[in-house]
């Protein structure tokens, strides 16, 4: 298996820039998902490794070897679709075996390996019909089929889970995770769905407006974000920003919760009195047990079973809180309530929205 | 009661226009297939009802038309113009809806502006060509300027607008070249857009008249719709040969049709749903 390595990577339309120089190494056996909301550059960015869009500047290497001129056929990628992509006149047997055919192998080679791929993704069923009459998770598992039997350096995922309903995402998920244990493969998978990409990556790139925003493991990303859209984008439902203004020593004013000061973070410490910043409280952050508190009013809860989240405000027109209750759903509308929680977990960000540490 | 007449007068109306427009449709055909069986004096007296002429018609007919060479030219003249026509017009199609160009949209208006020029003005500037060409009198003349046909290129181009994309790239990643892509996938995929413009285009095709007439100059290479009309317009026409010559002609066209038919409705609905 080989790795991946962007050098600064461009792509234009015209005069309008949408991916504006990416660096990113992705290890050989690496599970990279690239996240980011609609219009970020994520697909383009795939469809640029895979060869289907033309590279405007910068370098892509696979497995060591300059990849920008390639055929996509020659890059040793394959590649599975959003819409599955299968031909609509073939039968399964065909549609995987199809690519094998065109780089010449013979009759019974390319049976041989169709077969096998068959055989790992439980398609042998399957493999005289015609894509009409699969559902939409058989669908999907031929798509990945059709990519297994190429052998390739690199799997590419373009959203492939975004067609299918819930329950069976899940279990795609999960055979997704399973199959890349046992391929052993590169995978650089595209999703909007943070849940994917949590559950899924070795590795995260958060891509905003063609610029990676911070790279790193789920966890890191979860836990350390570099910038308010990380901590914004990753984690659902998302995480509070509060608006608050640094006071004598660092401690924290919040000015539209009453005034109420919290003790100096290290980040805050260092700052000079009126800095404005932006602290960051995870929607797990408050627990009953926490040394500051928000007088806050439930506007809504939704109890999931497991867990309830309480959608509140501190007076009339303040901005939305959203706290995790746990377990406990004692919270009702219309209920004011001390939302507790513990300010050493808190986030600080700048006025330019970069991470203070 | 004025409620419940009014939906009565209506639908009488109706279904009165809907009558007489199917009567207006039928009845040519109905009228022909009748003629076939009379005599040519009955059918001139306007004899509507079935006769026992046929056999004679057939037979007059036979004698007057080297029936297979005229179907044979007919058949070549409306397959082969169908088969290229359908081949150079969808390429055309797919190229246009497929490839980015700056003047793709310009390109493509200034051809659909071009259909708007009737054919009597391009008659004579195709038959100074054709005959510059050494082409006159030949299969080639006949279907050569039908090959590139706007109005096909243009349905094409609007059925490859719900050709998947994704299918293209996954071809492309599949190691197919472009023209691989378009004979392999593209065709294939566009089977009901390919059975509704074959009928459109063999129908043109076996119906042409005006141009074989103007490019065909010896007896031997007519089709029969040029020797139907000379049947018609002999000295003292035999309207029911020409019966029987009118349904000959007309045969091969519902054959088609009927053959088709189902595809026809799903190319006409889009081929990728």
């Amino acid at each position: 298996m080989s790795g991946v390595t962007l050098r600064g990577v461009r792509k234009s339309y015209g005069g309008l820039e949408v991916i504006k120089g990416v660096d990113l190494d992705i290890a050989p056996r690496e599970f990279v998902v690239f996240v980011g909301p609609s219009g970020c550059g994520k697909s383009t960015l795939l469809r640029m490794i895979a060869g289907l869009e033309e590279i405007s500047g910068g370098e892509l290497q696979i497995g060591g070897t300059r990849m920008n001129e390639v055929d996509p056929s020659a890059r040793g990628i394959a590649m599975v679709f959003q819409t599955y992509a299968l031909y609509p006149h073939m039968t399964v047997r065909e549609n995987m075996g199809f690519a094998l055919r065109f780089a010449g192998l013979s009759k019974a080679e390319i049976d041989k390996q169709v077969m096998e791929a068959a055989r790992v993704l439980e398609l042998e069923p399957l493999l005289d019909r015609k894509p009409k009459a699969l559902s939409g998770g058989q669908r999907q598992r031929v798509a990945i089929g059709r990519a297994i039997v190429r052998h390739p350096q690199v799997f590419l995922f373009d959203e492939p889970l975004s067609n299918l309903d819930a329950e069976l995402r899940v279990h795609m998920r999960i055979e997704i995770a399973r199959l890349h244990k046992k391929l052993n493969a590169t995978i650089i998978y595209v999703t909007h769905d943070q849940v994917e990409a949590m559950t899924l990556a070795d590795k995260i790139v958060v891509l905003r407006a063609g610029v990676v925003e911070q790279v790193g493991s789920p966890l890191t990303l979860y836990d350390d974000p570099d910038n308010l859209f990380v901590a914004g984008f990753i984690g659902s439902p998302k995480m509070n920003f509060l608006p608050a203004v640094v006071d004598a020593g660092g401690a924290l004013r919040l000015p539209d919760h009453g005034d109420q000061i919290l003790p100096a973070l290290p980040a805050s410490a260092k700052l000079s009195s009126g800095t404005q910043v932006t602290l960051g409280l995870r929607p797990e952050h408050f627990r009953p047990d926490g040394a500051a508190g928000l007088r806050l009013t439930v506007d809504l809860v939704e109890h999931l079973g497991g867990e309830s989240f309480a959608y509140a405000r501190h007076g009339e027109g303040g901005e939305v809180i959203t706290v995790s209750t746990g377990d406990s759903r004692a919270l009702e509308s219309g209920q004011s309530f001390d939302a507790r929680f513990d300010p050493s977990k808190a986030l600080l960000f700048n006025a330019q929205g970069l991470r203070l540490r | 009661m004025m409620n419940q007449a009014l939906p009565l007068i209506r639908r009488t109306l109706v279904y009165g226009a809907l009558s007489l427009a199917a009567f207006l449709s039928v009845f040519p055909f109905l009228w022909m297939v009748i003629g076939a069986t009379n005599l040519s004096a009955d059918i001139t007296k306007g004899r509507v009802m079935p006769g026992s002429a046929l056999w004679t018609n057939i037979q007059n007919f036979a004698a007057q038309v080297d029936l297979p060479l005229v179907l044979w030219n007919s058949t070549w003249v409306a397959v082969v113009g169908t088969a290229l026509t359908l081949l150079v017009s969808s390429m055309a199609g797919y190229a246009f809806e497929m490839f980015q160009s700056k003047f793709r949209e310009r390109l493509f208006g200034s051809l659909l502006l071009m259909l708007s020029i009737p054919f009597a003005a391009l008659m004579i500037p195709l038959f100074v060509m054709m005959s510059k060409a050494g082409l006159m009198n030949s299969y080639t003349a006949i279907i050569a300027p039908g090959v590139a046909s706007i109005f096909i290129i243009f349905y094409f181009r609007q059925a490859t607008k719900a050709f998947p994309g994704e299918l293209r790239d996954a071809a492309r990643i599949d190691g197919l070249k472009e023209w691989q892509i378009f004979w392999y996938i593209y065709m294939p995929v566009m089977r009901p857009t390919y059975a509704a413009a074959t009928i459109i285009v063999f129908m043109a095709n076996w119906n042409a008249y005006l141009w074989p007439l103007i490019v065909l100059q010896t007896n031997d290479m007519k089709t029969i719709t040029l020797v139907v009309s000379s049947l018609a317009s002999a000295y003292v026409p035999d309207f029911g040969v020409v019966m029987v010559g009118a349904i000959v002609a007309t045969l091969p066209v519902v054959i088609v049709f009927f053959v088709l038919q189902r595809r026809f409705v799903e190319g006409l609905l889009g081929s990728v749903k």
